[in-house]
């Protein structure tokens, strides 16, 4: 790993900003490769700390940038683009002002040599934001908010009265809509002036108006409205309702059981107020005509004191199918035996209603009191399937008990009913029992229970299975998705087979939920049959065509670019062993290494590298090395990833220079390494050695490498191309430091003194620089 | 506590309000008759009609006839609505409504390219806005200028100052404009399990004492949508020979085509939308603003916890906090987020609602029950438009469940927590923010609107 030190003459051209360094003693063009390396930033730390690094090293940094970019069809800009917008966005933070100048000023030298005219466009939209007082775009300029206020302006309030006038309702209605500006009192005195002269139909219009704006001055006009027929009346009724007091109370009661009533019982419900004693007061001198939208009300606000009036009427012929609907609002637990009484002898068509009443007396009470309720109810009537449902909806394992009971007995119907109707998964056995009769809602009712309450993946799987034997085409499809949620290998084989399902609905649900499945449990799953199957999915959904489908698809792509073989832990070949190579990492373990064992991970046959950029964070092997030939698997899983092998170096320092040497492994095809100098490609010996510049193989694929140090003679092989192969000593001509007072080192090519070139002996290490590369199958032997 | 219908005139008056009225003072003009408003507002009700009688037809015309233009909900005609004009700049998508209005029976379709025209078709009375975002705000102040009616689809624009020239637009040529989402009135609120009255009432009561935090969160039922979102390092592709790709960007910035920026994944860019919280925000946040009683009111700050987003590509994101000035909160959870424990829809300092309508309060339902239903909505567009009543989400509270997705956007894009003065409806000390507010506009686009 290297960061990319900068030969002075070849940026001679720039401003000086270039060979700045920052406190980690980094470069600029480092620090943008650096930062690259990162994009896009994970969260807003790790983005503060990336575009400070950009932005003091504005305005050189930035535009290198830009000078990054290629057209589309060239190649990738993703990264240089999230640093540009992300550099711009920070420097646009009133609170990084400091280097908004610098910013801009490498926005606007690189934008000067630009040649693509989208790029060109991008970085002017950055500059924009930027330069916010220099707004030379059009925008909204030919009708600015000043142009309507001008029309607006001439609008007076006389203007509307004039207009009320009109025969033209738009014209009216839209002249009082303008006049909302000029709510208040007095606006509505004006109004209210020239209101008898109105017409009807403009009197409605002023009436809703008033209501609109709650103008509690004009109740009494609005009051003096109300009986009056059409919109008029029933305008005069809403508005009264919306603004509130006990004269719109009272004067809305007394419309109830006239030809305004539903309007009235309408405004009631909405009141602006607490109605509930003036509707009291007027139950208890009820007359026939107003009773019952009066015990509707009732009922809709709990008023619990009038249900001894609610009983009563139901007595009466007259209002008793009312007066039973009602009495679910009314009733309190104590009155909840009398209601039971009156369900189990009620004619059919009010049981729902006292079911309701029923339910609601009870519902204040505990769960186990409820449940005691319940119980003595079914003892004491003969018609106990009509408690069933309110047992249901206890809920409890009791509950369940004496429902399945029921259902066993008697094959009851009216039980299974309420069973399906209970969330508790306790109800899952009995309704399999009742499906396997071929009773289609109870095994739709199973597989929902079992899909969202079986902890278990693999009981899971063998519930839904045991569905689908007995299930049709339909309740098959919908066993597909579930499985989605089940992640075993057994479930995914199921899917592998559905997938190819004759039946569209089947094969679709199995697609989906393949991917689901694979994602959750990819590692138990064997390769070939995954890539199979998933291929399989994305083929159907690609053909339904459904844009979210599309989705999906890429889904699936993405998925499988990442899927791995299998990858079995790593033995040495019979000829190795013979040569006495010793296995450093097998897949399996770091146990051989030392240092940053949370930034480097063994995982699936791999070492995952997460370390971000610094001398603590790096892997050493716990031995040291002197002469040895050092081989790995190497494989970039990110473009532009950065890593880089320690040669004979200490633990925290800088293998580089302190070290022997660092042999660099970077994907330097990335774009974003499009200022890399020789010396600093993949497999050079960093600053001292270029390497043979390589094409690395796509992402996701293994590459094989070998290094062997002998002396001050080093050899780089990969994939049996030999890159390096020269002594270090000879490179720098002995001169591993500068000579007594010489500026720089001009015999090493990167200028820099390398102090520990001449280690005899030190560990090997990897020098991470961010995450995006994985290693395997790491094996050393001494020389 | 408000409701939906206290307009927000205060925010395009306010200023106006006060210089007219001192104005007025001094030049006693007001008392001088003057015409409230040109004859000319009223389109094709013009001089000789009077308002659309309740036995007649409307009639409606649809601009976009991709996804949702073409759905079985909008893509009706009856007695009351009838559908006569079809707008497209996708031949394939206009003949392929045309066909599907054939099969259905609806009659002659009068067919446009460009949307002025159907605009301005004088047998069209009420314009269905069914084009990717970018548009929206153009095609709302073109459509009320000609004096006509608008449906628009969510989200209402896309950016703030947009949805201030349509509620502008609409308000001054005295037009009935109905934004499409609506769990503010009817169905069931995804994961509340009910609709919002109930909590509304629950809310309005003080139960739950007060400030609120809202959560909207796949925790508390609702989904983001995380797979609206960009692809970046495009490589340009040529332009399909029926498909108009400079019409199609219109106001957006010209870049390069490819089809994944177009129909059906256009979400993924900035410069048209902005991902699942631009399609589902204003589903989410809507009833939201509606149950704390905000239609009047906007956050004060917008805090985000994102991955960086590109410039172009839209991304995902952890979460998106909006406070309000007197303490209430919206919290949007997204991909990655880790809430902990029982994660309350909302929540007060007296008491919590879960999912499901899960709460702390004893028997709720009964408390619910004994307090005043919400004051009532009008929720027939055909007949607030016979009756030029607001419709109960319109171009007001529409802006400000809109302006709340467009802050969040801002915010992502910029990476950073953003302060709002909701007098303004602009950014506090961030010009860099304010840019993002009012938008340029590609070519004369700007200029209409």
């Amino acid at each position: 790993m290297k960061r990319f030190i900068t030969i002075l003459a070849a940026f001679l051209t720039l401003s000086v900003a270039v060979f700045a360094q920052d406190s980690r003693n980094r470069a600029v063009d480092t620090i943008v490769g650096d930062v690259l390396a990162q994009m896009p930033a994970e969260n807003a730390a790790s983005f503060k700390l990336q575009m400070s690094d950009l932005a003091k090293s504005a305005p050189a940094s930035v535009e290198m940038l830009v000078g990054m970019l290629q057209s589309a069809e060239k190649g990738a800009n993703n990264k240089i683009e999230y640093a540009i917008n992300g550099v711009t966005n920070f420097a646009c933070d009133p609170s990084n002002e400091s280097v908004k100048a610098a910013v801009l000023e490498g926005l606007q030298n690189g934008a000067a040599k630009l040649d693509d005219s989208n790029n060109k466009q991008f970085i002017e939209t950055q500059i924009r934001l930027l330069t916010p007082e220099v707004q030379s775009a059009p925008v909204f300029t030919s009708v600015n908010i000043k142009t309507y206020s001008k029309e607006w302006d001439k609008i007076s309030e006389k203007g509307v009265l004039k207009a009320l006038k009109s025969d033209d309702a738009a014209y009216r209605v839209t002249a009082l809509r303008t006049a909302d500006t000029f709510a208040g009192e007095e606006f509505y005195a004006l109004l209210a002036k020239s209101y008898p002269k109105l017409s009807d139909a403009a009197k409605a219009e002023v009436i809703y108006w008033f209501g609109f704006h709650k103008a509690a001055s004009q109740l009494p006009l609005i009051l003096s409205e109300i009986g009056k027929a059409g919109q008029l009346g029933f305008n005069a009724i809403e508005a009264a309702g919306k603004i509130g007091g006990p004269e719109a109370a009272d004067a809305l009661i007394g419309r109830l059981g006239t030809e305004d009533c539903e309007a009235a019982y309408q405004a009631l419900l909405r009141f602006n107020g607490d109605i509930r004693a003036k509707v009291q007061a007027a139950l208890n001198e009820a007359t026939d005509s107003n009773i019952e939208p009066l015990m509707k009300l009732a009922a809709a606000r709990r008023i619990y004191d009038v249900a001894p009036i609610v009983f009563a009427n139901i007595k009466t012929p007259k209002h008793s199918a009312v007066a039973i609907e009602c009495l679910a609002g009314v009733v309190r637990p104590f009155q909840a035996d009398k209601v039971a009484e009156m369900l189990a002898s009620a004619p059919t068509a009010n049981i729902a209603p006292l079911q309701a009443a029923y339910a609601a007396a009870i519902s204040k009470l505990g769960v186990g009191e409820r449940y005691s309720q319940l119980r003595k109810a079914l003892v004491k009537f003969d018609n106990k399937e009509r408690f069933y449902d309110i047992l249901a909806s206890v809920g409890t394992e009791n509950a369940v008990s004496d429902l399945v009971e029921a259902y066993k007995a008697n094959a009851s119907a009216a039980a299974l009913q309420a069973l399906m109707k209970m969330n508790n998964y306790s109800t899952a056995s009995t309704l399999f029992e009742a499906a396997k009769q071929n009773n289609e809602a109870a095994l739709s009712r199973f597989i929902t229970l079992v899909a969202a309450n079986e902890k278990n993946a693999d009981r899971m799987y063998t519930k839904l299975m045991s569905a689908f034997e007995i299930a049709g085409d339909k309740a098959k499809a919908v066993i597909a998705n579930k499985l989605g949620s089940c992640p075993t290998l057994d479930s995914f084989i199921t899917l592998s087979q559905l997938v190819g399902s004759s039946d569209k609905d089947i094969a679709y649900a199995a697609a989906n939920s393949s991917l689901a499945v694979a994602k959750n449990c990819v590692d138990d799953i064997d390769a070939a049959l995954l890539k199979e199957c998933l291929n399989k999915a994305a083929a159907i959904l690609k053909s339904t065509g459904d844009s979210d489908d599309g989705y999906a698809v890429d889904d699936i792509k993405n998925f499988l670019s990442t899927v791995e073989e299998d990858s079995p832990v790593f033995t040495l070949s019979d000829e190795e062993k013979a040569e006495g190579f010793e296995v450093l990492f097998d897949g399996t373990n770091l146990d051989k290494w030392t240092g940053n064992k949370e930034g480097y991970l063994p995982v699936n046959g791999a070492i995952y590298v997460t370390a971000q950029y610094g001398n603590e964070r790096n892997l050493y092997t716990i031995k040291e090395y002197k002469d040895f030939v050092f081989r790995f698997e190497f494989s970039f899983v990110r473009a532009g990833a950065n890593n880089g092998v320690g040669i004979r170096t200490p633990m925290g320092v800088d293998a580089a220079y302190d070290g022997m040497c660092e042999i660099q492994i970077l994907d330097h095809d990335d774009p974003i390494y499009a200022n890399l100098k020789p010396y600093q490609v993949h497999g050079s010996v960093y600053g001292v050695i270029p390497a043979k510049r390589i094409v690395h193989k796509p992402l996701g694929e293994w590459s094989y490498e070998e290094i062997r140090v002998k002396g001050n003679h080093i050899t780089v092989t990969v994939n049996g191309e030999v890159i390096v192969d020269g002594d270090i000593k000879e490179a720098c001509k002995g001169h591993n430091v500068k000579a007594k007072g010489a500026e720089s080192n001009e015999y090493t090519v990167d200028h820099r003194d390398h102090p520990g070139m001449f280690n005899k002996t030190g560990h090997i290490g990897f020098l991470g620089h961010g995450a995006g590369v994985k290693f395997r199958n790491v094996r050393v032997k001494e020389l | 506590m408000y409701n939906c219908e206290l307009y927000a005139y205060h925010i395009i008056f306010n200023t106006m309000d006060q210089s007219r009225r001192s104005f007025l003072k001094k030049s006693g003009v007001g008392i001088a008759a003057l015409t409230i408003l040109p004859r000319r507002v009223f389109g094709k009700m013009g001089t000789d009609s009077s308002i659309i009688a309740p036995s007649d037809q409307l009639t409606k015309g649809i601009i976009g006839t991709g996804g949702i233009g073409k759905s079985s909900y909008h893509f009706t005609s009856d007695q009351s609505y009838r559908l006569v004009a079809l707008c497209d700049v996708d031949q394939k998508h206009l003949d392929g409504a045309v066909e599907l209005a054939r099969t259905k029976g609806f009659g002659e379709m009068a067919t446009y390219h460009d949307f002025r025209d159907l605009i301005h078709d004088p047998n069209v009375d009420v314009v269905h806005v069914a084009t990717p975002p970018h548009w929206h705000g153009l095609m709302s102040c073109e459509a009320a200028r000609a004096g006509k009616d608008v449906w628009c689809e969510k989200p209402m624009t896309r950016t703030i100052g947009e949805g201030k020239r349509v509620m502008e637009a609409i308000k001054r040529n005295g037009r009935v404009f109905r934004l499409n989402t609506w769990f503010r009135f009817k169905d069931t609120f995804y994961g509340l399990g009910t609709k919002v009255e109930p909590l509304k009432k629950l809310v309005d009561s003080g139960l739950l004492g007060w400030p609120l935090t809202v959560r909207i969160s796949g925790a508390t039922g609702f989904a983001w949508k995380f797979y609206w979102v960009g692809k970046e390092n495009l490589i340009p592709e040529s332009v399909p020979e029926y498909f108009d790709y400079d019409m199609w960007l219109g106001p957006a910035p010209y870049k390069p085509y490819h089809l994944h920026r177009t129909h059906q994944t256009f979400r993924g860019y900035w410069d048209y939308d902005g991902g699942g919280l631009a399609d589902m925000g204003q589903h989410y946040i809507d009833p939201v603003q509606y149950i704390l009683g905000k239609d009047n009111d906007f956050p004060v700050k917008v805090e985000i916890d994102a991955p960086q987003q590109h410039p172009d590509a839209v991304g995902t994101w952890r979460s998106i906090t909006y406070t309000y000035a007197d303490g209430c909160k919206i919290i949007l959870e997204g991909q990655g987020y880790e809430s902990e424990g029982k994660v309350p829809y909302i929540e007060g300092p007296k008491g919590k609602v879960f999912q499901g309508f899960e709460c702390t309060i004893p028997n709720v339902m009964d408390v619910i029950n004994e307090l005043p239903d919400p004051a009532p909505q009008n929720t027939d567009f055909v007949d607030c438009v016979k009756t030029r009543k607001n419709f109960a989400l319109n171009e007001i509270n529409g802006f400000h469940s809109a302006t709340i997705v467009n802050m969040g956007v801002c915010a992502l894009r910029l990476n950073r927590t953003l302060n709002f003065d909701p007098a303004t409806q602009t950014f506090i000390n961030d010009p860099a923010a304010n840019l993002l507010v009012n938008q340029p506009m590609r070519g004369e686009w700007g200029k209409l609107l």
